[in-house]
């Protein structure tokens, strides 16, 4: 068998003592977690180990002696012998440095019965493999603090039996109790480990995090009057209802509401990921904040808002005018295409007077525009995301006529398409079954054909000229859409980038461990293998797959192909179509 | 047949055509006996000559009508015709043709009422009467030899997919083919009324004739062939009226029809060779996939 050793760094020059740490159960393993330097009373240090071991509920133990050469205490060899009698163990290290040596040597006695057994002399005689000692140093802090993935947290009882490497980091992070004694303190025994060098700042977290509570029992106490004037029923009635779920400002107002009782909860985050997405949230909405008061701080300068307001009305006339040229061009005889001329009159007209009503209702805004935008610009206090979905909505508030045209473009076509492929269906003597969802044949009456047949020519003859203006307004359609999208994807990349995990990944790449990588420190005869154990960081792939936050939202609801089936026949398009809500 | 002739199998044990035993033969073996279950042209039909003709009197008839129908468009585009009086005289067609259904069908059927006629007569009056404005604007950006091509097309789908064995309710495809194209046709009319009279007269040719065509052969025989004649002359007189050359090209094609092509089937016929047995027949269908792999 081949016994690990997990050593830490840190009391590699540690004074000669007794080896605390724990013994890996189900592996032949055992970490190393502090050193007790002489002189030490054994019941004091038994004392302290069974407390703290009521803190860990780690199941501390002596595991063997540590010697380091010093002058004048040369004969401590048969005294470290003796000491395996005080602390019963089955099995008793004995680690030693020599003086002009890098590894340091290492023994196992085992303690079973009287039977006392050099085992690495015998592996020297013997070269067999069985009775390997490997010592993988470790860095104390680092392993203490990095969470390994993929996250298994400690009350979530799982099938799979948690690995070795898995239990030694365990074991690290959950002794943490141990590591508070200080160097300097005055007490009955003095340890040796990893030991933080900044107690100030972690005091001045501490007080941060007792005064933290107070503030989050206020915000969730107004989050809660938020909550219950949004449950308010005449919010709830169908109109207002629709209403506020199409608009994006709405939308994300609800978002922030669900984020904020995330983070504000005063109940403290237990797990791991837990605390990541707290994090996470309140970095990104921290970012958001200070994003939308650059965006303020830029728009309230040098009268920029009337100058925008200024622009907005004779661009929006300007849209209007090429929208009347355009459907002066379909009205004619567009690129030579054959169109039905009274309908295209019929249609042209219909739509020009629907630009007619548009432009009187822009003209009756416009003295008012240039105060609403102020107030509007006012909201990008609230974040980067909210001045984002405001505009979006204006965007959807000023395209309105063209989302009208493309309504009743897309209905009056697709009537078309239905109407052709069933008529063409009876053209040909068939029909649709509908309880066996298949083409049956069928024989009509005289005058079900003929009129039948009168409507097919009529549909099929007035196709193009329908189908040019719902490929058209389409075309407009999908342009607005494809901008209010790209908004969108932007404020969803806000709302769920873990910014807290990247930071997190970039300046303490130690905190998100994969997984461990050993470098051989060195490999003489005569002493065990000494490896080193490095951390690697997880991927930022996976780093921002694990700890997006997630959104409600807004991704295409339908592949290519459907979309383009959708446009073919004629189908009204909502490609940033909100899902339904998680919590119904 | 090679396998027929197998030299090394033994007479001693009569062959069975059974593959449930194990018979000392080769798998593929057949003996002399397998061939007299052979019969040939078991259901081939003696046609006598004049029973066909006097059979394909029903298409030369409908070709015919197609004649006729263009010969009466033709006269309505250039003006010759007022709408009204052929109104008028579909209308009399009409109540002649339905006073000698009523009389020939008697009481056979009561599956249609009176009613019911009168609605779907209304229906029809009403939807054409609406849509004839609509319709004569349809194909006006359309040019006119695409109209012409696909009303050519559409005429002759209707003649091809007739259902001259069954002919009482009309095939929906011609029917439905034959009223596209005339739909087309009459889009190029001057006036909606033209254009509701030639769709009348569409539904007349094309829909009701055939119905009253049945009858009177069923109930009355003898008359068919003489009614089949009187359309044909009809068709040819009124093309010879408008385009002689025509006429003389109608009546050599319904000669064909009706003379020599029932001619070549009763002596084609003989010609026939069909056999019937007890085997199936081969058809390879080989598995192409597992080469692939």
């Amino acid at each position: 068998m081949v016994l690990k050793i997990f050593f830490p760094q840190c009391c590699n020059t540690a004074d000669s003592g007794l080896l605390v740490g724990r013994w890996i159960p189900g592996h032949n393993s055992a970490v190393v977690l502090a050193v007790v330097h002489y002189p030490f009373i054994p019941g004091q240090v038994k004392k302290y180990l069974s407390e703290i071991q009521s803190q860990t509920q780690v199941d501390l133990a002596v595991l063997g002696s540590w010697s380091m050469p010093k002058e004048g205490q040369e004969g401590l060899d048969s005294f470290l012998k003796d000491l395996s009698t005080i602390f019963p163990q089955k099995c008793w290290l004995q680690l030693s440095r020599e003086i002009g040596k890098r590894g340091f040597t290492c023994r196992v006695v085992q303690n079973n019965g009287t039977l006392l057994q050099d085992k690495e002399q015998k592996s020297d005689v013997d070269g067999s493999e069985e009775d390997k000692i490997i010592l993988v140093h470790y860095d104390q802090r680092k392993v203490m603090l990095s969470q390994l993935h993929p996250v298994q947290e400690a009350d979530q009882k799982s099938e799979i039996e948690p690995s070795e490497l898995r239990l030694v980091f365990q074991t690290v992070a959950q002794s943490q109790p141990l590591f508070f004694l200080d160097k300097y303190d005055d007490g009955p025994l003095k340890l040796t480990h990893w030991q933080s060098e900044g107690r100030e700042a972690s005091i001045i977290a501490e007080l941060l995090k007792q005064a933290s509570v107070p503030v989050c029992i206020c915000l969730t106490w107004l989050l809660s009057l938020w909550l219950w004037f949004c449950s308010f029923r005449i919010l709830n009635i169908p109109p207002v209802k629709f209403i506020t779920s199409k608009l994006s400002t709405c939308v994300q107002s609800g978002y922030r509401a669900v984020h904020f009782k995330t983070v504000f909860s005063p109940k403290k985050a237990d797990t791991h990921m837990d605390f990541m997405r707290k994090a996470n949230i309140f970095v990104s909405f921290l970012v958001d904040i200070a994003l939308g008061l650059l965006l303020i701080s830029w728009l309230y300068r040098e009268n920029r808002i009337s100058k925008l307001a200024n622009t907005l009305v004779p661009v929006a006339d300007h849209v209007a005018k090429e929208l009347q040229q355009l459907l002066e061009w379909l009205m004619g005889a567009p690129a030579g295409l054959k169109m039905n001329k009274a309908l295209d009159q019929v249609l042209g007209r219909f739509f020009l007077y629907h630009i007619h009503l548009w432009i009187s209702y822009i003209h009756l805004m416009s003295p008012f525009i240039e105060r609403i935008l102020w107030y509007v610009g006012l909201s990008a206090c609230l974040g980067l995301t909210f001045a984002l979905s405001i505009l979006s909505d204006i965007v959807a508030l000023l395209t309105f006529h063209i989302y009208c045209f493309y309504v009743y473009g897309a209905r009056l076509y697709c009537l078309k398409i239905y109407g052709l492929s069933s008529l063409w269906r009876l053209f040909r003597g068939k029909k649709w079954n509908v309880l066996r969802q298949r083409v049956d044949s069928c024989s009509y009456d005289l005058d079900q054909l003929f009129i039948g047949t009168l409507l097919f020519t009529i549909l099929l003859f007035l196709l193009p000229t329908t189908a040019l203006y719902y490929l058209v307004f389409t075309l407009l359609r999908l342009v607005v859409v494809l901008f209010q999208g790209v908004i969108h994807l932007s404020v969803d990349f806000i709302n769920s980038f873990p910014l807290f995990a990247i930071g997190l990944r970039i300046c303490r790449p130690y905190r998100l461990a994969e997984g461990v990588k050993f470098k051989v420190l060195c490999e003489e005869s005569g002493s065990p293998l000494h490896l080193m154990m490095e951390i690697n960081p997880l991927k930022c792939s996976s780093v921002l797959q694990r700890y997006r936050t997630p959104t409600y939202s807004c991704y295409p609801k339908d592949s290519w192909a459907a979309l383009c089936k959708k446009l073919f026949v004629g189908e009204l398009i909502y490609p940033w179509k909100q899902k339904t809500d998680k919590t119904d | 047949m090679g396998a027929d002739s197998g030299p090394g199998a033994p007479s001693a044990v009569p062959w069975r055509k059974v593959l449930y035993e194990r018979q000392p033969f080769p798998d593929n073996y057949v003996d002399r006996r397998f061939l007299e279950e052979l019969r040939r042209n078991i259901r081939v039909r003696q046609y006598r000559y004049w029973a066909v003709v006097r059979e394909t009197g029903l298409i030369a008839q409908q070709v015919s009508c197609v004649a006729l129908f263009l010969t009466l468009w033709s006269y309505m585009e250039q003006g010759e015709l007022e709408p009204s009086a052929v109104l008028c005289v579909c209308l009399g067609c009409a109540l002649f043709g339905y006073g000698l259904y009523e009389v020939l069908g008697g009481a056979s059927d009561g599956k249609r009422t009176r009613l019911a006629d009168l609605q779907s007569a209304a229906v029809f009056l009403a939807f054409t009467f609406g849509f004839s404005p609509v319709l004569k604007t349809l194909t006006e950006s359309v040019s006119t030899d695409t109209v012409y091509a696909m009303s050519a097309v559409m005429l002759l789908a209707h003649l091809v997919s007739f259902p001259y064995a069954q002919p009482s309710p009309p095939g929906s495809l011609s029917l439905n083919a034959a009223l596209f194209g005339s739909v087309c046709l009459a889009s190029r009319l001057p006036g909606a009324l033209h254009t509701f009279t030639m769709l009348t007269c569409a539904l007349l040719v094309f829909a009701l004739w055939p119905c009253l065509l049945h009858r009177v052969r069923e109930k009355a025989d003898w008359s068919f062939p003489w009614a089949a004649l009187l359309v044909c002359l009809a068709g040819v007189r009124g093309l010879g009226s408008l385009w002689p050359e025509g006429a003389l090209l109608l009546s050599v094609a319904l000669l064909m029809l009706t003379l020599l092509c029932p001619l070549l089937l009763v002596h084609l016929q003989r010609h026939k060779d069909n056999i019937h047995g007890p085997w199936d027949e081969a058809e390879i269908r080989e598995d192409l996939s597992r080469f692939l792999n």
